[in-house]
């Protein structure tokens, strides 16, 4: 897919760089070397804000609220029930 | 390149093999995030805002009522993000409501296990998740929607028919027009292992580390989880957008003075 070959020679590898990059699973140093790379390649640059978006369009498509009556069913299940002392 | 990784895993329970509630005594004070990947970690949706229960509590002397109070106070506030996450896993409200109920029940009576202080989010995911693989998905009598040795042939192909490169940031573009319907559709399309994988990371910001003991399985499996989880969500919201004609530039369209760019609405 890519002539760059700044994160790794294939691209899982370099999708592998990018996501570990994006979940913060990596070393500070790794971290500053990522940076530097995707602060001047376009093309590793595109995937990552690409991932980027994407995240953040399953953070905010995920985000819900439960009924209205889910927590006070709940509350009435806990106060039916007596806890293991411990 | 190294990964900030702990080996040490939790025992492999598997899938299904857990049978109570009882037995999810888990250590959440080791459910630290690894070194805090500065930028990368800021960016990636706060995964330590998570408050942290008080822990100015006696479990030797706290009395029934007072743990139900600490209970209610601590532990209810996340009421919806589990039903969100158990929308992830039973993919329709009601089941998501009895999912989080049967949760919430399990999660009270093993409060003593809880250790004040830890990340008490986690443990009630942790505790939902298990939920869902030892009770729920038995009620429902159906087969492991899949597994991560046994992906649908159909779904590898796809994967692999598409590489990475197939999205250019025109199409970045064009699926930032798709409603979150089509997301959630998405997502709920790839195995259940891969999304909750991802929702977990992406939702919750949580680290591998994390992942891994909410979902009893080796850091190498939720990350190998999460890259082929990606791919497929993303394969699919390309196609989504396709399908929409959010269509983005090739170099033909460019050319052809780009009126092909439809964004219907």
């Amino acid at each position: 897919m890519s002539d760059c070959q700044g994160l790794g020679d294939c691209d899982d590898t370099r999708m592998q760089r990018i996501y570990e990059y994006l979940d913060g699973a990596l070393t500070r140093e790794d971290l500053t070397e990522i940076k530097q790379h995707l602060d001047t390649c376009e093309e590793c640059s595109e995937q990552y804000d690409l991932e980027c978006l994407i995240r953040t369009m399953v953070k905010r498509s995920c985000t819900e609220s439960a009924p209205e009556n889910l927590k006070n069913s709940i509350l009435d299940r806990i106060h039916s029930i007596k806890p293991v002392e411990a | 390149m190294t990964l900030v990784k702990d080996r040490v895993v939790l025992p492999e329970l598997g899938y299904g093999t857990q049978p109570e509630s009882r037995q999810l005594t888990v250590d959440l004070a080791t459910m630290s995030t690894t070194e805090p990947a500065a930028a990368a970690m800021d960016q990636a949706a706060g995964a330590n805002d998570d408050a942290v229960a008080a822990t100015d509590v006696d479990l030797a002397t706290e009395t029934t009522e007072q743990r139900r109070e600490r209970f209610e106070r601590d532990a209810m506030q996340y009421v919806d993000q589990l039903y969100s996450a158990a929308m992830r896993m039973a993919r329709n409200p009601s089941d998501a409501e009895d999912l989080v109920q049967e949760a919430y029940t399990k999660a009270f009576s093993a409060f003593h296990q809880y250790k004040p202080g830890t990340n008490l989010k986690a443990w009630l995911y942790r505790i939902l998740t298990n939920t869902y693989i030892n009770l729920y998905r038995k009620r429902q009598r159906e087969p492991l929607q899949s597994n991560s040795d046994t992906i649908e042939d159909w779904q590898l192909a796809k994967a692999e028919s598409h590489t990475s490169a197939g999205l250019r940031s025109a199409e970045t573009e064009a699926l930032d027009h798709l409603p979150d319907s089509d997301v959630k559709n998405a997502l709920q399309s790839i195995p259940e292992e891969f999304r909750l994988a991802v929702y977990f990371a992406d939702v919750e910001g949580y680290a591998y580390k994390q992942i891994s003991e909410i979902m009893n399985t080796p850091i190498g499996t939720v990350m190998s989880r999460l890259h082929r989880g990606r791919k497929m969500l993303r394969d699919m919201l390309a196609d989504y957008a396709t399908e929409r004609g959010f269509r983005a530039h090739t170099e033909d369209q460019a050319a052809a003075g780009s009126n092909n760019q439809e964004k219907e609405k």
